[in-house]
C-alpha cells in the first residue's frame, strides 16, 4: 500500500519535472505574463544575455502600456541567432552582427532584418594581489596578454603605462569565455582592430581559440574564475562588471586617454561613429583619434526579425518602443542611449517589417 | 476455489474473454514498449549521424586524430583528439581513485562498521550522488580549484615534478581538478553497487574462513573480494560511464581549451563538456556538425563501455551459478 503510494508520488514528481523541463527548454517566460486577450498576440524572443536586464524592464513596461506580452529567453547570442534562423521564436537578439553565412541561413525562410537596439560595452577585469586598482592598460598590451606574449604583471609594457605603480611578478592568467558570447565578439573585434597579429591568429568571433589562458562558462563563471585566481584577467559585460566588485583596468582609447568604463564613455564612443553598414551593423572597435572620452570596447546589441511575420504589427510596435521610449531605462542598467542616426536607421528597417 | 470459479458459467465466460484478449494485449503492449525503446535508440543514432554528416564528410576519420578546435569563422578547423584525450585522462584518473575508495567504503560498511552507523553512513554516501552536478561544479570553481592550485598541485610538483604530467604552473582549472570532481561523482555509484555485492557474500563462507583462523583482513581478501570480483568490475564500469558522460561540472572546471597538453595541471576539454559548452552558440553549421561528431564518438564510447560491463557481469553470473551448483554437489 505505502509502496504503491510512493510509486505514484515518484511518477507524479517525474511528470512535474518533465513538464517543467519542456517549458524551460523552449523559452524562459517572464513571470508576470498574463494573456492580454483581444487581437494582440504575445511575442517570443531569445538570445543575448547582455541585453537581458534591459529586456526585463522593457517586458514589464511594454506589456502594461501596449498590452502585448513579450517573453524572452536569455540563452546567449548564438542561441538567439539559431532560434530565429529556425523561426522557433518571433525575434532573436545578438551582440554580434550576423555573419554573411548566418544571414544566408536566416534568409532561407524569407529575409530577416537586423536592427541595433541597445548599446553597451565589454569590460576587462582583473585580480592581482599587490597591484593597484584601476591599472592602466592599452589595447596592444591586452592583445599581447591574450596572445601569451606578456606573461607577468611586472612586464615592462605594463610598467610603462603605470609609472610609479608597484607591480608584482605574478604570472598572468588570461580568462576567456568557453561558450559562445557577444562579449567575446566585442573583445576580439577590438583586439583584432588594434593588433594585426591578434587578427591573424585569433580573429573576431563569438567563439575563438585563444592560444593561452583559462576558459570559463558565462559571465558568472568568468567572474568566479577571476575572483579565485591571483594574477588573472578576464572580460565581462559592462553591467555585470559594475555590479560585481571586480577591479577594472582603464583601457587606453585612440585619443590616448584612459576613460572609466560606463554609460558616459560608451555613449561618447557611439557618438564618434557615423558609419552604418548595409545590414545596420556598426563597429565601435576602430574609433577615430578625435573621439574624446570614448570607451574603446563598446558594442551594439541587435534584434533580428523576419520581414514576413504574422505578428508584424506587434513586432513593429515593440521594436519602435525598444529603440525609442525604452532607451530611457538604459542608463540605470548601464546601457547607453542609442545615437539619433542609429535610431533613424532603425526606423527605416522597422518600416520594412510586414512588407 | 479454482473449481468453484469455473463451475460458474458467467465467471468462466468472463475469464475466457480476459484470457483471450489479455494475452495478446499484454504481448502487443509489451512488444510495443520494447520496440519503442529500440526505435528511440535508433532514432537518436540516426539524428546524431545526420547532424554530424557535414563534419563527417569534410573531416572523415581524420577528425579523431586532429589536435585542434578553432571555431573562428575564418579558420573552422575541428578535431576530436583534444577531447578524446581529456575524456580518457580525466575518467581514468577518476576511476583510479574512486574504485579503491569505494571498495574501502563498502568493506567498512558491510564488515567493519558498528551496525547502527552503517545505514546513516551508507545514506550519506548515496546522497553524494544526489548533489546536482552544477552545484558540484560551482564548488569546484570556488573551493576545490583554489585548493588544487595552492596546495595539492605544488605538493605534487615538489615530489613528482620530474614527471612531465606534473610539469608547468599549477592551475585552478584543468584536467586534474576535473578528475577530482569526477572522482567525487563516481564514488557513490561504485560504492552503492559494491556494497550490495558484498552483502550477498554467503555468511557460511565468511564463517568458514574465520573458523580456519583467518583474520578479518584475510577473510576480506580471501573470501569477500574474490567472491565479488565481477560485481566490483561491473560497478567500476558503471562509475566509468558516469565519468565519461559528465558534462556540466567538467565544463565548469576544466578550462575549455581545445588542445592536448601533457601536463595534468593544464586546461583542456572533454567530449561531453565541449558539447555542453559550445552547442548553444555555434558560429557555423560546420561547428555544429563537428560537435555532433563529438557526440557520435561519445555515443560509441558509451556503447562500448556498456557492452564490456554487460559481458563482465554476464560472465560473473555464469560463474556464480557454477559455484552454486558445485557447492550443492558437495
Amino acid at each position: 500500500m505505502s509502496k504503491r503510494l510512493l510509486g505514484a508520488l515518484i511518477a507524479a514528481l517525474a511528470l512535474t519535472f518533465a513538464i517543467a523541463a519542456c517549458g524551460s527548454s523552449s523559452s524562459t517566460s517572464s513571470s508576470s505574463s498574463s494573456s492580454s486577450g483581444g487581437s494582440t498576440s504575445p511575442l517570443v524572443g531569445a538570445g543575448s544575455t547582455l541585453v537581458a536586464p534591459l529586456m526585463s524592464k522593457w517586458q514589464s513596461d511594454f506589456s502594461s502600456k501596449a498590452e502585448i506580452t513579450v517573453t524572452y529567453g536569455a540563452i546567449g547570442s548564438g542561441g538567439g541567432i539559431e532560434q530565429i534562423t529556425s523561426r522557433t521564436v518571433d525575434f532573436g537578439a545578438s551582440d554580434a552582427p550576423l555573419t554573411e553565412e548566418q544571414f544566408e541561413e536566416a534568409d532561407a525562410q524569407g529575409d530577416v532584418e537586423q536592427i541595433p537596439w541597445a548599446l553597451s560595452g565589454t569590460v576587462p577585469a582583473y585580480n592581482v594581489k599587490g597591484a593597484p586598482s584601476n591599472l592602466k592598460l592599452s589595447g596592444e598590451v591586452l592583445a599581447d596578454i591574450y596572445l601569451g606574449k606578456v606573461t607577468q604583471w611586472n612586464d615592462p609594457a605594463i610598467a610603462k603605462l603605470n609609472p610609479g605603480a608597484s607591480l608584482p611578478s605574478t604570472k598572468i592568467t588570461p580568462v576567456y569565455r568557453s561558450d559562445g558570447s557577444g562579449d567575446t565578439y566585442a573583445f576580439t573585434n577590438y583586439l583584432s582592430t588594434i593588433d594585426p597579429e591578434f587578427e591573424s591568429t585569433v580573429g573576431t568571433s563569438t567563439q575563438v581559440k585563444f592560444p593561452t589562458g583559462v576558459g570559463a562558462e558565462k559571465n558568472d563563471g568568468v567572474a568566479a574564475a577571476i575572483g579565485q585566481t591571483d594574477g588573472s584577467i578576464g572580460y565581462v559585460g559592462l553591467a555585470y562588471a559594475i555590479s560585481s566588485e571586480l577591479s577594472m583596468p582603464l583601457v587606453e582609447n585612440s585619443a590616448g586617454e584612459f576613460p572609466e568604463p560606463g554609460v558616459k564613455s560608451v555613449e561618447a564612443a557611439a557618438a564618434a561613429v557615423s558609419k552604418i553598414g548595409p545590414n545596420n551593423e556598426i563597429s565601435l572597435a576602430d574609433l577615430p583619434a578625435s573621439a574624446k572620452g570614448a570607451y574603446p570596447i563598446s558594442t551594439y546589441t541587435y534584434v533580428i526579425v523576419p520581414l514576413e511575420t504574422e505578428k508584424a504589427t506587434e513586432m513593429k510596435k515593440f521594436i519602435e518602443y525598444a529603440t525609442g521610449e525604452g532607451q530611457s531605462y538604459g542608463p540605470d542598467l548601464d546601457f547607453a542611449p542609442l545615437p539619433k542616426q542609429v535610431i533613424a536607421a532603425g526606423k527605416k528597417a522597422i518600416a520594412k517589417i510586414g512588407g | 476455489m479454482e473449481a468453484g470459479t469455473l463451475s460458474n458459467p458467467v465467471l468462466r465466460a468472463r475469464r475466457n474473454l480476459t484470457d483471450r484478449i489479455g494475452d495478446p494485449l499484454l504481448r502487443g503492449l509489451s512488444g510495443l514498449a520494447a520496440a519503442l525503446a529500440v526505435a528511440v535508440i535508433a532514432g537518436i543514432a540516426y539524428e546524431v549521424i545526420h547532424l554530424a554528416w557535414p563534419a563527417i564528410s569534410k573531416f572523415g576519420i581524420g577528425f579523431v586524430t586532429t589536435n585542434d578546435w578553432n571555431p573562428n569563422p575564418l579558420v573552422q578547423r575541428f578535431g576530436a583528439a583534444p577531447f578524446l584525450y581529456g575524456t580518457f585522462v580525466t575518467s581514468f584518473i577518476a576511476i583510479l581513485f574512486a574504485a579503491p575508495l569505494s571498495i574501502a567504503i563498502s568493506i567498512y560498511l558491510t564488515e567493519l562498521a558498528p551496525r547502527r552507523i552503517r545505514r546513516p553512513v551508507a545514506t550519506l554516501v548515496d546522497m553524494l550522488a544526489a548533489i546536482p552536478t552544477v552545484i558540484l561544479g560551482l564548488w569546484g570553481i570556488l573551493v576545490l580549484g583554489p585548493f588544487m592550485h595552492d596546495t595539492i598541485e605544488p605538493a605534487l610538483q615538489s615530489v613528482l615534478g620530474f614527471l612531465p604530467i606534473f610539469s608547468g604552473d599549477p592551475s585552478a582549472f584543468g584536467y586534474l581538478t576535473a578528475a577530482v570532481i569526477l572522482t567525487i561523482m563516481a564514488t557513490p555509484i561504485i560504492t552503492s553497487v559494491t556494497r550490495e555485492v558484498f552483502e550477498t557474500v554467503p555468511g557460511d563462507l565468511k564463517e568458514a574462513s574465520y573458523a580456519l583462523g583467518a583474520t578479518r583482513w584475510e577473510m576480506v581478501r580471501q573470501v569477500v573480494l574474490p567472491y565479488s570480483r565481477p560485481g566490483i568490475v561491473g560497478a567500476t564500469i558503471l562509475g566509468l560511464g558516469r565519468a565519461i558522460g559528465e558534462a556540466i561540472a567538467v565544463a565548469q572546471v576544466i578550462g575549455g581549451a581545445g588542445l592536448i597538453n601533457g601536463s595534468l595541471f593544464h586546461t583542456g576539454g572533454t567530449l561531453a563538456a565541449q558539447i555542453a559548452s559550445q552547442f548553444q552558440g555555434t558560429t557555423s553549421e560546420l561547428q555544429k556538425a563537428s560537435l555532433a561528431y563529438l557526440g557520435l564518438i561519445l555515443l560509441v564510447f558509451a556503447v562500448i563501455v556498456n557492452v564490456i560491463a554487460r559481458v563482465i557481469v554476464q560472465r560473473g553470473k555464469i560463474k556464480d551459478v557454477v559455484t552454486e551448483t558445485e557447492a550443492a554437489a558437495l
